[in-house]
């Protein structure tokens, strides 16, 4: 079924009825109804915004608002009726409680990189695009942390903190582009938070603008606030509990010294053993990630950096630490690598070799346009010593659903990257993508692992949450979620499934990623 | 006498309180190894002690993925113990390890000197179950090191004090033990003097798990608690190391090196069989021993030793985890037993305030206890933490009183 067959879509989301009052719960739509379902916003709420932010800050032209129907996850599309680009804490606020005044439905965005629908408008409403807040307001190097804006890039911390012996850990492969605001609602990953953790282990605090509008302080420059760790539950939390406006982010020492090594593999079933035995011999690699031969090639390609085409697939490895101790803990990796059939270790030269290694890899996903007109990427996790499983079932699912899957991934932690390349103009093509990333993500979860380990669940993986979940731990989420979103028009359609009795209507909603979720 | 469930199997605990909460609606406070319950949950008759002592066995330990999940009620020692096994250790420091349950620890947000390097729990509770007050039996996250899915429940679940849920339940990610750790205990005239090394180690070749400051009084208790004879007339700053043999000695001479400049009065190390009596004393002083008033503050690290400073001239017994700003205390009695020094809470925590932080009572004797503001300035965010409280407890049965100043 193609995303405009005109056959009729019943949506299961959390959250408000947008324009249509009169809709009732068991609205049946056809998906070019929903496609219309896009109306304007009421002329009032239009005229309050405008007169909020000023006017180049308020973009209602759909040729405009085309930019932000989508994120990475481009399976499922809807346009937001105004985009709005607040420049205070103060004007997000003032927005949100307009946005409320209104009973339109609202969501923040950051560049948009997010890979699971996190910041798709379901049913439309006003986004808001916090990409003009983007300034450092103070970076304490004695008591180690940094606060900045919701809308700085994530590199651009790095890039500033460069000479003071510190810097901001967390490293999505998207960092060049993605904002910390948005790595606050995701929790982002990247390949270094296999030894140093994810986003949360890195936010001491953040002020958030609240769905009713009002603006609070979460946690702050110092440890362990008396009380709930409500940063904590707030990162990650996709945009559904508030719009961070701020955050005060831990500073982390850069590592002495360290080692980066590249090793080659003949089969994807050896370098996945050869992870495996490196993490059971309790070794914390700074970082452990693979790429096949697919991915190889594409970045060969690419970046020219030498990879041997033949290779089933390569490790990409990297420890650090004191300088003294780095040779040993490399050695170490690469005599277990030997031991499980590498056909070769090398050992990055120099910084400059070291950095293209690192360039080859977080540039990935942007080589793969050379292997396939579209591509779908999973995010599921598996217990470490899972991954050769995972990954052979993974080359069957390719061959039986005929689908080209390549894969790069943080293999240190479990978390597979598979990238299922097709043509999404062809319907058939598009199908079996769906039907196969559904198989991986179920082998998964009966691995032991999760549908997610740092993409999020966006629109994408909702129907997968009642999979992971039992109704008790979802009706326990959806308390916290109405908590403090308890209208729902904060993110509505994210990460929570509906849940029957807590009186949510149903919302209109585009066809396809429902049925990668399914 | 309050009356008492021991509950043998999670699910047996979720029948009991939701047949409360749909019965007597009996207020519950979840017990563990006692070793923080202080007067702050003020003792009475109407409550019912959910005992978790029986929940206690290793549910899953697959070490070569160096995840563990256990229950509740199983004690620090315990779990360390099974670990140690495996060569692999939740590398958070845990007082009265033997008493202490793990429920517990997590629901105080337990930690000690190491946390300077590895953080604190929330860097490692990667799973949780517990029961809500509707007696539902609910589940975060999971058993894998990376997993955004759902709310982060393992969050919230930290230092909640058993008061939105009876958690029954965790897997922790794991670390490898270290093959060899070490000390240096060094002496110097003034706080403001450690201040200025604490600002060299920031960019110290070496790289410490633990940076201990003590007074002298501190000092004395926890090399007494040590067997060792080390220097404790002066403020005492106490390094510690980890790593491979060769990389515990070459940090610690290094460090040697980068502090000596700075007025060091007095150093000795302590590596191998000869630290580990120190760690664990510098792990067990926060508890409670005598003093009648037992304290945690947390400021900007760059404060705390003006904090230190103040709380040495007031008698304080106070150790700080230099490289979070957190510091216990121990406030005496009066000479000759009498009433300590109430003013002294309230200045110090005027310090606090001023230095971008708090001060919370972990213990006091129970004649205080009524006098005593036990959780300090409200938070910010302390409305938010209050409705999160209501939404999941709407009929305040668990730990009722503990969330608003309990005590009083």
């Amino acid at each position: 079924m193609g995303p405009s067959d005109g056959r009729p879509v019943t949506a299961h989301v959390r959250g408000p009825s947008l324009r249509d009052e009169t809709e009732t719960a068991s609205v049946m739509m056809t998906a070019h109804e929903i496609t219309r379902a896009s109306a304007s916003v009421p002329v009032g709420l239009l005229q309050e915004l405008r007169g909020i932010l000023s006017a180049a800050a308020v973009v209602d032209e759909p040729q405009r608002l085309v930019v932000y129907e989508c994120d990475g996850f481009v399976v499922e599309k809807n346009m937001p009726d105004v985009v709005v680009f607040p420049e205070s804490t103060e004007e997000v606020a003032a927005v949100v409680r307009a946005c409320n005044r209104h009973n339109v439905p609202f969501l923040p965005r950051g560049a948009g990189t997010s890979l699971a629908g996190g910041c798709l408008p379901v049913g439309g409403g006003i986004m808001i695009a916090l990409t003009r807040m983007k300034a450092i307001h103070e970076i304490n190097l004695r008591d180690r942390y940094a606060v900045v804006d919701p809308g700085l890039v994530n590199v651009h911390l790095t890039q500033k903190l460069k000479g003071s012996g510190y810097h901001y850990a967390p490293d999505p492969s998207s960092q060049g582009a993605c904002t910390l605001g948005g790595n606050f609602a995701t929790n982002s990953g990247g390949p270094h938070t296999l030894k140093y953790g994810v986003t949360v282990n890195h936010v001491l605090g953040a002020e958030v603008v609240l769905a009713n509008g009002d603006v609070v302080m979460l946690g702050g420059p110092t440890e362990d606030i008396p009380g709930y760790d409500l940063t904590g539950l707030f990162v990650g939390s996709e945009g559904t509990l508030g719009i961070c406006t701020r955050l005060w982010v831990r500073l982390t020492r850069d590592p002495a010294a360290y080692r980066t090594m590249l090793a080659v593999f003949e089969t994807v079933d050896d370098a996945t053993v050869a992870i495996s035995e490196i993490i059971g011999a309790g070794i914390v690699p700074a970082a452990l990630e693979m790429m096949d031969q697919g991915i190889i090639e594409a970045v060969e390609a690419a970046f020219h950096f030498g990879f041997p085409l033949d290779a089933g697939a390569v490790l990409l490895m990297e420890v650090d630490g004191l300088e003294l101790e780095v040779d040993a803990e490399a050695t170490r990796m690469e005599s277990i690598c030997t031991a499980c059939g590498a056909r070769e270790v090398r050992r990055a030269n120099s910084p400059e070799e070291r950095l293209k290694l690192w360039k080859c890899r977080k540039q990935a996903f942007g080589a793969i346009g050379r292997l396939s007109p579209s591509y779908c990427t999973q995010d599921g996790v598996v217990p470490r010593t899972k991954l050769p499983q995972i990954l052979q079932h993974i080359q069957d699912v390719s061959r039986r659903y005929d689908v080209r899957i390549v894969n790069v991934f943080h293999a240190g932690d479990g978390n597979i990257h598979p990238i299922l390349l097709f043509d999404e103009r062809d319907p058939d093509q598009v199908e079996r993508v769906l039907a196969a990333s559904d198989e991986i993500l179920s082998r998964c979860i009966d691995l032991g692992g999760s549908v997610t380990g740092e993409h999020g669940i966006g629109v994408e993986k909702i129907n997968f949450m009642s999979r992971l979940f039992s109704p008790d731990d979802l009706a326990v989420m959806g308390l916290i979620h109405d908590c403090y979103n308890p209208e729902g028009r904060l993110s509505p359609g994210k990460m929570l499934p509906v849940l029957a009795g807590c009186g949510n209507e149903h919302m209109p909603r585009r066809v396809p990623g429902r049925k990668a979720a399914l | 006498m309050p009356s008492v469930f021991t509950p043998s199997t999670q699910t047996e605990l979720a029948r009991f309180v939701a047949g409360n909460a749909a019965g007597s609606r009996q207020r519950l406070r979840p017990i563990g190894g006692r070793t923080t319950l202080s007067a702050n949950v003020a003792n009475s008759e109407e409550i019912c002690e959910i005992r978790l002592g029986d929940l206690k066995s290793l549910v899953d330990y697959p070490a070569r993925d160096m995840t563990v999940t256990v229950e509740a009620g199983m004690t620090v020692a315990e779990l360390q113990s099974i670990l140690q096994k495996e060569k692999q250790r939740l590398p958070v420091d845990f007082a009265q390890a033997t008493r202490a349950t793990i429920g517990g620890a997590v629901a105080m947000n337990a930690s000690g000197p190491r946390r300077a390097g590895h953080g604190s729990l929330r860097d490692y509770l990667i799973g949780v179950s517990a029961v809500d007050a509707q007696g539902r039996l609910f589940h975060g996250g999971g058993r894998v090191v990376k997993n955004v899915a759902g709310y982060d429940l393992c969050k919230l679940a930290i230092g909640s004090r058993g008061t939105l849920a009876i958690l029954t339940q965790f897997t922790f990610k794991l670390r490898p033990l270290p093959e060899a750790e070490g000390l240096i205990w060094t002496t110097f005239d003034t706080f403001a003097e450690i201040e200025n090394v604490l600002e060299r180690l920031l960019v110290s070749a070496a790289r410490p798990v633990a940076v201990e400051v003590l007074t002298p009084p501190a000092a004395a208790v926890i090399a007494n608690a040590a067997h060792a004879s080390l220097p404790i007339d002066r403020p005492v700053l106490v390094i510690g190391v980890e790593g491979t043999e060769s990389t515990v000695m070459w940090q610690i001479e290094q460090l040697r090196r980068e502090m000596v400049p700075f007025g060091v009065q007095d150093l000795q190390t302590c590596t191998s069989e000869a630290a580990s009596p120190v760690w664990s004393a510098l792990t067990e002083f926060q508890t409670p021993a005598d003093d009648p008033i037992t304290f945690q503050a947390n400021l900007r690290p760059s404060r705390a030793m003006e904090f230190l400073t103040l709380a040495h001239a007031a008698g304080v017994l106070a150790q700080c985890h230099a490289a979070n700003g957190l510091i216990v205390g121990h406030i005496p009695a009066e000479p000759g037993g009498g009433t300590p020094p109430l003013g002294t809470l309230t200045k110090l925590r005027e310090f606090a305030r001023t230095a971008g932080g708090n001060l919370t009572v972990r213990h006091a004797d129970e004649n205080l206890s009524s006098r005593i503001d036990w959780l300090g300035d409200p938070e910010p965010s302390a409305t938010l933490m209050r409705q999160l409280k209501k939404k999941l407890d709407p009929h305040e049965l668990l730990n009722p009183t503990w969330f608003d100043g309990a005590g009083k």
